[in-house]
């Protein structure tokens, strides 16, 4: 296996030379701002290519690369003259970089035009076969504009296993997006500690006129739910059509019995498994869990209330 | 690592210009860098330099060196190793780096090479804090959108049976990717396929096997809601409390009919095409909400629930 460096500089070799033989004339300058290269490493590069050439490896079969003065001459490899095809996952990875970007809704004028022409040549006869849609809720940009601008932000938020709305001060960092939800991490003053808060479950936002200076290095965002000590644990028998449940929540497999699936199923709050539990019906057995069991019983007798004071759909008064 | 550079420059140039397949033999004995070495260290060496030429996207093919295919030889075909070029400015080409800096894909952003071999790119801004990650492996994705581009079938387990499906269209949506096409053997419907529940994703061995219908859009294929996805036609309608309706007001797609109530809270029409996944949505809401039409579907909540009716 050689390493991922060589592939990387004979990538860059190959992606300078074109360059460099479509525009002659263009200085070391030009061609290193270009290509991230430092004198020096282009220096090597032209040095290596110049003892490179065609068989015989003769004066008249080398390919010649040089710097005079203070241009970059590259001359007799015409057979390097256009740059290397992209492999696709680096083709999928610009394109749906730029689509990511557009769908967003922030990007430049030039995005779209370039994300148009990339299309046209590696999805030519199909345009609308790839799609990435990362469309921001409301709120994204106020925040992010927070962010940069060090604002300290008065918030009410939903809080996910619970449903409670709490009303806090924070101190936004970052904004990014993961599976398909928006985050902004933050210091919360009201909670005195770091904070992840899904965009899509903050109601409300606005300046409280203070600022907070720039976090230096704002800590990598996690948001990938981890089980621990505090957290409600549950043994729950899912049958047939509801083994989806493992593919979905951060479950511990504890028996597979092929028609069934026995899961330990951990949350912070009996409520997720209560909800859970409830949506699954017949197909869903508790084992094992006091608390759940008894979120559960509360839940569904607190829906059920609702579906019987209202027996005689009294808003069908259309 | 320069030794290896040189002797592979001097591969490629050879391919390159020799129009022609050349055997691994005279490759050895004509192309400088391979001539000192063992046959064992020769037979290493190359499958080496061919594994590294296929990882930089140069395709390296083996055909037969004359009618009698007694022989057969390596060729690099100058068309399939060059980008056809898309023709982007400057400008396009920073707009492009800036977007591959924001934007991840299974957890890494996109190297610089991409952009080098576009030209590389003068980037005097730095990326605008987006930071999405797209999610997915990065290799599976690759494979699938190769395949895309390509029309070549795309083969994989799902759900433990192995299929073969003719990829019309990949999708990003609500943090997944999706492929979309019918299986074809045997033959299906348009299906959408989870990519992080495919197992050994990888794609057939011939381009251009199957055409798209005409006015195919991916898009289209996978709903916004995901209980707009499904086999059933029906026309919900739900009472949200006031102290949610924000909550449930964002989550519902285009083509929902949203009706405020006195009270603060909202009424709303919407099409449902699962009503399973539906119901456990507005399960969700705790005793926040309310299904009010139609009586099937209420029912069917009310079932979900252990109540007859």
């Amino acid at each position: 296996m050689t390493s991922p460096k060589t592939a990387h500089r004979l990538t860059r070799i190959l992606s300078m030379l074109p360059w460099v033989i479509a525009n002659p004339g263009a200085t070391v300058h030009e061609v290193c701002d270009r290509f991230g290269y430092s004198p020096r490493e282009l220096a090597a590069d032209l040095d290596l290519v110049f003892v490179c050439g065609l068989p015989g490896y003769g004066p008249g079969d080398l390919m010649v690369a040089y710097i005079d003065e203070d241009e970059v001459v590259v001359e007799m490899a015409d057979y390097f003259s256009a740059p290397l095809r992209l492999s696709p996952p680096e083709a999928l990875s610009l394109l749906a970089s730029g689509m990511a970007l557009l769908s967003s809704g922030q990007a430049p004028e030039a995005l779209q035009r370039a994300v148009d022409k990339l299309q046209a040549v590696l999805l030519p006869d199909a345009r609308d076969a790839l799609v990435v849609d990362l469309s921001e809720p409301e709120l994204v940009a106020e925040l992010r504009r927070a962010a940069a601008e060090g604002q300290v932000m008065h918030i009410s938020h939903m809080a996910m296993a619970s449903g409670a709305v709490t009303e806090r001060d924070i101190e936004p960092w970052s904004v990014f997006s993961t599976m398909g939800n928006w985050y902004v991490t933050a210091f919360c003053r009201s909670a005195q500690g770091e904070r992840v808060f899904r965009v899509d479950r903050i109601r409300a936002a606005a300046p409280t006129g203070e600022t907070f200076p720039a976090a230096e290095q704002a800590p990598p965002p996690v948001v990938h739910y981890s089980p621990s000590e505090d957290d409600v644990r549950a043994v729950i028998r899912l049958e047939g059509p509801a083994r989806w449940v493992a593919d979905y929540y951060p479950v511990e497999v504890l028996e597979d019995a092929g028609d069934s699936l026995t899961v330990r199923f951990s949350a912070a709050d009996p409520a997720v498994a209560a909800r859970l539990l409830l949506r699954l019906g017949t197909a869903a057995q508790l084992l094992e869990g006091e608390e759940v069991a008894t979120a559960h019983r509360r839940l569904r007798d607190r829906i059920l209330a609702r579906y019987r004071s209202s027996q005689a759909p009294a808003a069908q008064g259309d | 690592m320069q030794k290896v550079i040189e002797r592979i420059l001097n591969l490629l140039a050879f391919l390159l210009t020799a129009q022609r397949p050349v055997t691994a033999d005279e490759i050895r004995m004509t192309v400088a860098g391979y001539d000192q070495a063992s046959d064992e260290a020769w037979r290493r060496m190359f499958e080496r330099d061919k594994d590294l030429l296929r990882r930089l996207g140069i395709p390296l093919e083996l055909r037969p060196t004359d009618a009698w295919e007694v022989e057969h030889g390596y060729v690099v075909e100058q068309q399939d190793y060059a980008l056809p070029d898309p023709g982007l400015s400057d400008e396009e080409r920073a707009a492009l780096w800036l977007a591959a800096q924001v934007v991840r894909i299974g957890g890494r952003a996109s190297g610089p090479d991409a952009l080098f071999k576009l030209g590389g790119a003068l980037v005097t801004a730095s990326g605008e804090p987006l930071a999405a990650d797209l999610g997915a492996d990065g290799e599976a994705l690759g494979v699938a959108f190769g395949a895309v581009a390509d029309r070549r079938y795309l083969e994989f387990r799902y759900r433990d049976r192995p299929r073969v499906v003719a990829p019309y269209g990949l999708v990003h949506r609500r943090g997944h990717w999706y492929v979309v096409g019918p299986e074809v053997r045997p033959e299906s419907d348009i299906k959408v396929f989870r990519l992080d529940r495919a197992v050994g994703v990888t794609a057939g061995e011939h381009p251009g096997v199957f055409e798209r219908p005409a006015g195919f859009r991916a898009s289209d294929t996978i709903p916004e809601a995901p209980w707009q996805a499904g086999g059933e036609d029906l026309e919900a309608r739900v009472v949200f409390d006031p102290e949610i309706a924000w909550w449930a007001r964002r989550q519902l797609g285009a083509g929902s009919v949203i009706t405020d109530r006195p009270d603060g809270g909202i009424e709303v029409v919407t099409p449902v095409a699962s009503p399973e996944t539906f119901i456990g949505w507005v399960l969700g809401f705790d005793d926040a909400a309310e299904i009010v039409g139609p009586p099937e579907l209420r029912r069917r909540l009310l079932a979900l629930l252990g109540e007859a009716t």
